[in-house]
């Protein structure tokens, strides 16, 4: 049987003055014609937009064209039955949240029960009064509002979501090729000089880390190194850290100093990098190495200090307590100077490699961490560091740190040992 | 962490549980700034259940205790445990923030 359907619009019910509301459509399927005409009428009259169709199969047609706002299904047809053509709609993946009303003689509780399984959001007894048809042709289109309201939520919920997610993934890709650079400006591993050995492993506790080192030749008799460790985590900490990596450069020291002098560059950048209005600041450990006599002076701004490890006595720490950068505009840094002989080990390191929690919330602390150290004087250099980052991700329980941990090594090989010795 | 403001007559003691760091801060700081729009002029840190300080939440200790001498207060510690006591140490805290071990000692300093 061909598609027979008709179109009555009517006036808008309950229309508010001054807002021009489109007129609902209802999809009328019925077989038989008096009944269908006569409903049509009514809901025309009512000030609807009425489409008829005269069995299941035309009404699903007329349905995937026009989209209507609520369907009133006869139960009984030909060709294609109110039950199936509630089967159809709920499959139809453009008309399955459409809201149907089933019209129908039957009305037992099982009928009932039928209807609603098959698909039916309500149901019209054929022999129901005016009042009621209103009602219920209200309710169902209040529903159909109400699901295509959510429909277009959830829709413009998606597209946001896909929206943050491609912002998202920009920035992180942003935040990688920032981190890129970042690394690019740490010392490569190896031998910066003739005679010192370096290591290093460092892991941000984000993409971007806060901690920063170097290590340096300052002239042909010294190398400079330093550990920087920027209060607080993220972007904010890398750039500031950046920052002062920047200004503690081997030429920026020379030209502003003329030496890279430890406790002279600590009191410059206590001067030039204040305590931040947000309470961020920065805790610095220098050190200088004379290559020809291995004398290693050194200051420190609030930092936790480096690990001196000889081959012959327990590792000790060399530092002192000192305000960091920026707790006092004119606060002074002592210099300390000590002697490193070949086979020495220096670490440098941030306070996250050994302030990681058990789970039961014990911190590793500084005595373990030394006691790492100790423990791998017989391995290599690079050995020693990542069985230290080994041991605080055994005591933590997990792999990623929660603050900057980075530890920083040079050894003394055998460069200028006759002067060392004489 | 946790942080219940008990109100003297000398000064506003915080009672501070948990740990005092970066994942904190906005806490510590409205209870401060609580303190401080009640015209606190002795504040009273008390970290004896706090069992971690990170580099975080000293800079914030310092902030506090910078803009409380702007307003002719002060800030003090009371009962830190050992640990969080050497990292302060070594940032030489204490120079700058008193320590009490008794909370009488506390409120008396600034009496005194």
């Amino acid at each position: 049987m061909s598609s027979h359907a008709m179109s009555h619009i009517g006036q808008v019910p309950d229309s508010s003055p001054g807002i021009e509301t489109p007129a609902a459509t209802i999809l009328l399927i019925e077989d038989e014609p008096v009944t269908r005409t006569s409903m049509a009428a009514r809901l025309t009259r009512l000030g609807y937009r009425v489409l008829e169709a005269e069995n299941g199969r035309a009404g699903l047609e007329l349905a995937r064209r026009e989209r209507p706002d609520l369907l009133i299904v006869d139960w009984m047809m030909p060709e294609m039955d109110g039950l199936t053509f509630c089967d159809a709609i709920r499959r139809d993946p453009q008309l399955k949240s459409s809201q149907i009303l089933l019209m129908t003689a039957h009305d037992t509780p099982a009928q009932i029960a039928e209807g609603l399984v098959r698909g039916a959001d309500d149901f019209l007894s054929k022999s129901a009064s005016k009042q009621e048809i209103i009602a219920r042709v209200l309710a169902g289109l209040r529903t159909s509002r109400l699901v295509r309201k959510l429909e277009t939520t959830g829709e413009e919920l998606k597209s946001s979501m896909l929206l943050l997610e491609k912002k998202q993934a920009e920035t992180e890709a942003d935040l990688q090729t920032a981190a890129a650079f970042v690394q690019s400006l740490l010392p490569s591993p190896g031998s910066p000089v003739h005679g010192i050995t370096l290591a290093w492993e460092y892991q941000p506790s984000l993409t971007l880390g806060g901690d920063l080192f170097d290590v340096m030749t300052i002239d042909e008799d010294h190398l400079g190194l330093y550990i920087l460790d920027a209060s607080g985590h993220g972007v904010a900490a890398a750039l500031r850290s950046a920052s002062l990596m920047t200004f503690l450069r081997a030429e920026n020291m020379l030209q502003l100093l003329g030496s890279y002098n430890p406790e002279q560059v600590l009191f410059e950048a206590n001067r030039r990098f204040p305590l931040s209005a947000d309470g961020e600041y920065f805790t610095l450990w220098v050190g200088l190495l004379h290559l020809p006599t291995g004398s290693l002076s050194y200051a420190s701004a609030g930092h936790p200090g480096a690990l001196l490890s000889s081959a012959e006595h327990p590792s000790r720490w060399l530092t002192h307590a000192s305000f960091p950068l920026g707790f006092d505009p004119s606060a002074r840094f002592t210099r300390d100077r000590v002697s490193l002989k070949p086979a020495d080990r220096l670490f440098l390191l941030s306070d996250g490699i050994y302030e990681v929690p058990s789970p039961s919330g014990e911190l590793w602390g500084r005595d373990r961490f030394q006691e790492a150290i100790d423990a791998g004087k017989q391995t290599s250099l690079s050995a020693t560091i990542a069985s230290c980052f080994a041991a605080a991700r055994g005591w933590q329980q997990a792999q990623h740190f929660p603050d900057d941990a980075a530890v920083v090594g040079i050894e003394l090989t055998d460069y200028r040992e006759d002067t060392f010795n004489g | 962490m946790q942080i219940k403001e008990r109100i003297v007559p000398q000064g506003i003691i915080l009672d501070v549980v948990g740990d005092l760091t970066y994942a904190h801060r906005a806490v510590f700081k409205a209870a401060v700034e609580k303190a401080r729009q009640a015209g606190c002029r002795n504040l009273i840190v008390n970290l004896e259940q706090v069992r971690f300080v990170d580099s975080a939440g000293l800079g914030l200790l310092v902030l506090v205790s910078q803009n409380l001498k702007l307003q002719q207060a002060q800030i003090s510690m009371l009962k830190p445990q050992s640990y969080v006591r050497e990292i302060m140490s070594l940032a030489n805290i204490p120079k700058m923030i008193p320590i009490y071990e008794r909370e009488e000692d506390a409120l008396m300093a600034r009496a005194a």
